[in-house]
């Protein structure tokens, strides 16, 4: 059983917003896509199995079967939305603020909680660590870090000259999936004191730099 | 030259899982191509075949670290170790034949036990890096009010990210490693 990698979530498939008004195909993969989380938060992604996930949304097998037609299309539409929400969730706290560095302080800390605070992820992080490696490391990395940084660039896009925006957006995306990832940073993320001096002192500059001759 | 039964095994541990992966690598077959006794292997890796598998991974990562801090150590300067050092593990990745086969076909085993290993690799470069910084800084080309340790590590863990995983960066192009070195990664750190 695979995860998708996330390169299967398009930026503009991030971009979206949900429709104000719902379909009943869209609540079904809704409350789907929440059993799903709860599931593999409870069991991890090897032990859940289909009926666990419709005995959790309340569905009968039959329906959920006809909207998904199996566990791996449920998990790779259940990592697609889950990508999608945490990017806008990430670039939301980032169109509140005024400067570029409290944006991209804002992103981080935001960054860091979705995931500490994402139980499914916690676990699979902690006891199932094969199902998300390869999903993000090496090459799959590449293709990870290329899509989470254009997801997030239309929240920084105000800030620098346009053709630094997509290079800067998968600079934040690794900074803040190496220090997510073990081995254990000493920068706590989720805490806003400790990312600031980071943010301000080492990435920033970074961004913001241009080497003369070049 | 005498090497040690310790260095023995896991250079054949690391030979048995070049042949046959690491999920049909056994201790007999461990046995066998280090010529030491079973019960010795399970004196010096008393959790058998796990440990010997994380432990091949740790000492190959070693090796590869070790042998990018040679093929560096010698750069001009902090940013020219840098570009070096990235080009160099670009290239020794690609062509890490058994890396590659591994990742292919059981990426499941190996990237946890990478995972694990990884700190040590981490405090490795850190402390590498950690004198040419201060050269650097007496030369007068840190900026002011940088704090040394936390660059270093900062730096350290970037690098390892770039080496797995490169982005969009051509890591073949110098003259894109020569931006992503001195912008990127050293834009907040250099004059």
């Amino acid at each position: 059983m695979a995860l998708p990698t996330m390169s299967s979530v398009t930026p503009e498939d991030t971009t979206l917003s949900p429709p104000p008004v719902e379909s009943p195909a869209e609540r079904i993969e809704e409350r789907a896509v929440r059993a799903t989380l709860v599931c593999v938060a409870r069991h991890g992604l090897a032990k859940t199995t289909f009926d666990d996930v419709a005995r959790e949304a309340g569905c009968a097998r039959a329906t959920l079967y006809r909207y998904f037609g199996g566990k791996r299309q449920l998990v790779l539409i259940t990592t697609a939305r889950e990508a999608a929400r945490i990017a806008a969730s990430i670039r939301a706290a980032a169109d509140v603020e005024e400067t570029f560095e409290d944006a991209v302080v804002a992103m981080f800390v935001r960054a860091a909680r979705e995931l500490r605070e994402h139980e499914a992820l916690q676990f699979l992080f902690a006891f199932e660590p094969e199902v998300v490696l390869p999903h993000v490391t090496f090459d799959a990395g590449n293709r990870f870090l290329v899509a989470a940084g254009s997801a997030i660039s239309p929240a920084i896009a105000r800030f620098i000259p346009a053709e630094r925006v997509e290079r800067a957006g998968e600079w934040l995306a690794r900074v803040a999936l190496t220090h997510a990832l073990p081995p254990t940073s000493p920068i706590d993320l989720t805490d806003e004191a400790e990312t600031r001096p980071l943010v301000r002192e080492l990435v920033l500059p970074g961004l913001l730099h241009s080497e003369p001759g070049t | 030259m005498q090497v040690e039964p310790r260095e023995r095994v896991l250079s054949a541990t690391y030979a048995c899982v070049a042949r046959f992966g690491m999920g049909k690598t056994t201790v007999d077959d461990v046995v066998k191509e280090s010529g030491v006794s079973r019960a010795s292997i399970y004196r010096l890796f008393p959790g058998g075949k796990d440990q010997l598998l994380r432990e091949t991974v740790g000492w190959e990562m070693n090796r590869f670290f070790t042998r990018l801090a040679e093929a560096v150590y010698e750069a001009p300067d902090f940013a020219g170790l840098l570009q070096e050092g990235l080009v160099f593990a670009h290239r020794s990745i690609q062509e890490h034949e058994v890396l590659r086969k591994v990742l292919e076909t059981e990426p499941e085993r190996l990237l946890p036990l990478i995972t694990v290993e990884q700190h040590r690799v981490l405090d490795f470069i850190t402390a590498f890096l950690l004198p040419y910084l201060e050269r650097e800084q007496r030369a007068g080309r840190v900026q002011p009010d940088v704090d040394l340790g936390a660059a270093a590590q900062y730096v350290a863990r970037l690098v390892l990210s770039l080496i797995g995983s490169p982005g969009r960066w051509d890591m073949d192009d110098p003259a894109q490693v020569r931006l992503l070195v001195r912008e990127e990664l050293l834009g907040g750190i250099l004059v």
